[in-house]
Order: structure tokens, then C-alpha cells, then sequence
């Protein structure tokens, strides 16, 4: 990809480290279908052994409110509450050094319904983003393909840099060489 | 292959991690030049992976032979001469464009799948647990590697052009692993068996794919001890380091 128009869409991309544990947001891709999001969400951020679960949703299916917009021009009014309700996740980001963490589900019938119910229902543990997304917008990782996905990560030792001692080698050969730092 | 058993399966494991070090290099040229970020990341993953298996496919081939599992994978990589190396010669030909180096890949991971799958049988057991812990990883390149031989086969007119051009190309090396009389020991697969079981690997995935297996039935070259002229430029590279500073730990 040579230009920003050419680049693919971008989703964001939920971790999960435990069956107890919240979905987590570890950062974004860029892909081209939802198979090649996990494909790549995959990819950059299970190195560790620590993943049971993935969760995709495109960037621009994410309904987002901040604590400021909130605090300024209050809740977004919903135009639509004639639509038949429907199951909304929602993730909430604490605090600013923060990834927006998965708090629960609600029922509502439009994403402004969804953001209002969710400032209502998870606002009381403190807030400065509010995602909500459609169930049915959430690609996710098949429980089946953990052994696929996940297991060849189980049996790598993760290693610090500070384990191959590059430096002190690399100091050692320029010691010899008589090359200065 | 020679007569003397562990000297085979020793020079037998050599064979199979020659290829997937080689496969290794070739891969990790693409790093910082792959078609997005994120398969960047993904392919050098991968050719750190296949660097991690000929690690243990040679200390697997030195404990056969007696020596130490520290230093003999080194030895190996760093001390031998392009023509002492045992890899097919698929694995050494330049990487091509983005279909050529995806194909290859996908049709080295589908071998070694169904490779591992017979080796998790063998009746040495280094050599099935070895297969066994590195089968996860393999099943996932071929996971990886089967997404994008579907999306480039039946992406556009000219991705699938591209990726036919590929498999025309690499298809009959690709059958060179097969190309052997096989071999007498227990420990190892069975040629025959092997081939039948990549064919009903690749078929339905090419056929799926719009890409069609050439008609060629055997390889173009046999032996393991042949290379094309592209092996000693890449050894060159890969041992430069090495050479320069023996004294190096790796």
C-alpha cells in the first residue's frame, strides 16, 4: 500500500487472556474481509501465550462517546426507536493509560439508544470512552480453532532482549576491533 | 541414503531442516517489503518459525551422531558449503513477486503437514515428539497460507494469473521430496504414502481456488545434492556474519 486511499478498512481488534476474563482491546488492523481480520489480529498480537479468544469488529461499526462530548453536549439523541431492539456489546475505557475493556451487553433499538443505556448501566465505575458495538457486527474466533490459532503460541518461551546479551557481545567486538562506541 | 541407519535418519533430518532453513532466509527477504504491515509481520513470524524447526530437526540429526545439541545446529548452518547443504531445490530459488513466494510457502507447509502427520507416528520417539511439538505451528502456516492461495486464486484476473504462474512453476519442484525409491526404515515415512497424502492435501484447495495442477508428474531434478546457481549466493549471505565474527555466540 503506497497512499492512505488505497488502505484496506481497519478493524479493531479484542483480546481475550482467560475464559473469566474480559475481552480486551489490543489495537487495530487493516484487512480486507473479516477471515483476514482475525488472520491478522492473530498475527500482530498473540505472540504470547496468554489468547483463548479474539473478537474483530470493523472501526467504523463502533458507536463512540467520551466523557467530554458527554459532559458538553450531553447524550447523542436517538432519531430511530422504532427499530426492533437488539443485543449491543459494550466496552469501556477507564483510564487514559488504558485499553477499553469489555464490561457487558444491553438490549436497545439504535446505537444512540445503546450509548445512552450504556453511560446509564456502566457510567457508576467511572468512564472517559464508551464503545458500543452490534453483537452482530463482532467477528469472533471459533472456540473449535483454538488449537489452530492459539496453541503453537502455548509452547513458545518468550524471551527479553536482555536473554541474547547482544550487547555486551556487540561491545566485546568492537572492543577487539578497536571501534569506539 | 547409507546403509547404517542412524547415519540415514540423521542425514535424512538434515535434509528436512536444510529445508525449512532455507525456506527461512528466502522468507525473511521479504521482511520490510511484504504488501502490508501486517503480513509483514506474519511472514517473518512464519520464517522465524521454520528457522526454530530446522534447529530441531538438526539437533534431532546430532544426537544421532553423537554431537552436542548446542553446537552442532550452528555448525551446520554457519560451517558448511553450499554444496554440503541438502535442501530440494524449491526452497532456494528467488522469491519472485508476492503470488510466487505465497505459493511456495503454501505448497512447503501443505508437505509438511502431511510430513509431520506421519512422523508423529514414527516408531523412534525423539523423532515423533519433536513432530508432535511442532505441528501446531505448521497447522497455522497452512492455515495462513490457504487464506491467501483462496483470496489471490479468486481475487481478480490478474491475481489469479499470477498465482497460476506460480504453481506452474514451483509445482514440479514442489515434487521433488517425492521423487525418491523411499526408504527401508521403520523410523521414517512412507514416500508413497506421503505423496498420495499431499495430493488429496492440495487438490481441493487448488481446485476451490480456480488454479490448476500442472500435468507434470515428476521433478526436474532428483537428488538433494543438486542446486541451482541462486543456493551459493544465498549461503554467502546467510554465513557473512558468521565468518566474519567466529567468535560469536548465536
Amino acid at each position: 500500500m503506497t497512499s492512505g486511499d488505497t488502505q484496506w478498512p481497519r478493524y479493531q481488534v479484542f483480546h481475550q487472556e482467560g475464559p473469566d476474563r474480559p475481552h480486551v482491546n489490543s489495537g487495530s488492523v487493516h484487512a480486507t474481509d473479516e477471515e483476514m481480520a482475525l488472520q491478522n489480529a492473530r498475527d500482530v498480537f498473540v505472540r504470547r501465550p496468554d489468547c483463548v479468544s479474539l473478537w474483530a469488529v470493523l472501526a467504523t461499526d463502533i458507536h463512540s462517546l467520551t466523557a467530554e462530548e458527554l459532559e458538553r453536549e450531553g447524550l447523542p439523541e436517538s432519531k430511530n426507536e422504532d427499530g426492533d431492539a437488539q443485543t449491543y456489546q459494550v466496552f469501556l475505557k477507564k483510564t487514559h493509560s488504558g485499553s477499553h475493556g469489555h464490561v457487558g451487553a444491553i438490549q436497545a433499538t439504535s446505537p444512540a439508544a445503546a450509548l445512552a443505556a450504556a453511560v446509564a448501566n456502566y457510567g457508576s465505575q467511572g468512564g472517559i470512552v464508551w464503545w458500543v458495538v452490534s453483537d452482530t457486527s463482532i467477528v469472533r474466533t471459533d472456540p473449535g480453532e483454538i488449537d489452530s490459532l492459539f496453541q503453537s503460541a502455548m509452547s513458545k518461551p518468550y524471551r527479553s532482549q536482555s536473554f541474547y546479551h547482544t550487547v555486551t557481545l556487540m561491545r566485546r567486538l568492537r572492543e577487539k576491533k578497536g571501534i569506539r562506541e | 541414503m547409507s546403509s547404517d541407519p542412524d547415519r540415514s535418519i540423521a542425514e535424512y533430518l538434515i535434509g528436512i531442516g536444510d529445508d525449512e532453513l532455507i525456506l527461512a532466509h528466502r522468507d525473511s527477504e521479504w521482511t520490510g517489503h511484504a504488501p502490508i504491515l501486517e503480513e509483514d509481520i506474519a511472514f517473518a513470524n512464519i520464517a522465524l518459525d521454520e528457522m526454530g524447526h530446522a534447529a530441531a530437526w538438526y539437533r534431532l540429526a546430532g544426537e544421532l551422531q553423537g554431537q552436542s545439541a548446542e553446537t552442532y545446529p550452528d555448525e551446520l548452518v554457519f560451517a558448511r558449503k553450499p554444496d554440503e547443504f541438502r535442501n530440494i531445490q524449491m526452497v532456494e530459488l528467488p522469491n519472485g513477486d508476492w503470488a510466487f513466494s505465497l505459493m511456495r510457502q503454501y505448497l512447503f507447509d501443505s508437505l509438511e503437514t502431511v510430513r509431520l502427520k506421519a512422523l508423529v507416528e514414527s516408531d523412534w520417539d525423539p523423532l515423533a515428539d519433536t513432530a508432535a511439538k511442532i505441528r501446531p505451528e505448521e497447522l497455522y502456516h497452512l492455515r495462513h497460507t490457504k487464506a491467501w492461495v483462496r483470496r489471490l486464486g479468486l481475487g481478480t484476473e490478474e491475481s489469479n494469473q499470477r498465482m497460476q504462474n506460480a504453481l506452474d512453476e514451483l509445482y514440479p519442484y514442489a515434487l521433488q521430496p517425492f521423487s525418491t525409491s523411499g526408504n527401508e526404515f521403520s523410523a521414517l515415512p512412507d514416500i508413497k504414502s506421503l505423496r498420495q497424502a499431499w495430493k488429496a492435501e492440495i487438490q481441493p484447495l487448488l481446485a476451490e481456488s480456480n488454479l490448476n495442477i500442472p500435468s507434470v508428474t515428476d521433478s526436474p531434478v532428483r537428488s538433494r545434492e543438486e542446486h541451482t546457481s541462486y543456493l551459493p549466493m544465498l549461503i554467502e549471505e546467510m554465513q557473512m556474519v558468521a565468518r566474519t565474527e567466529t567468535e560469536a555466540q548465536w
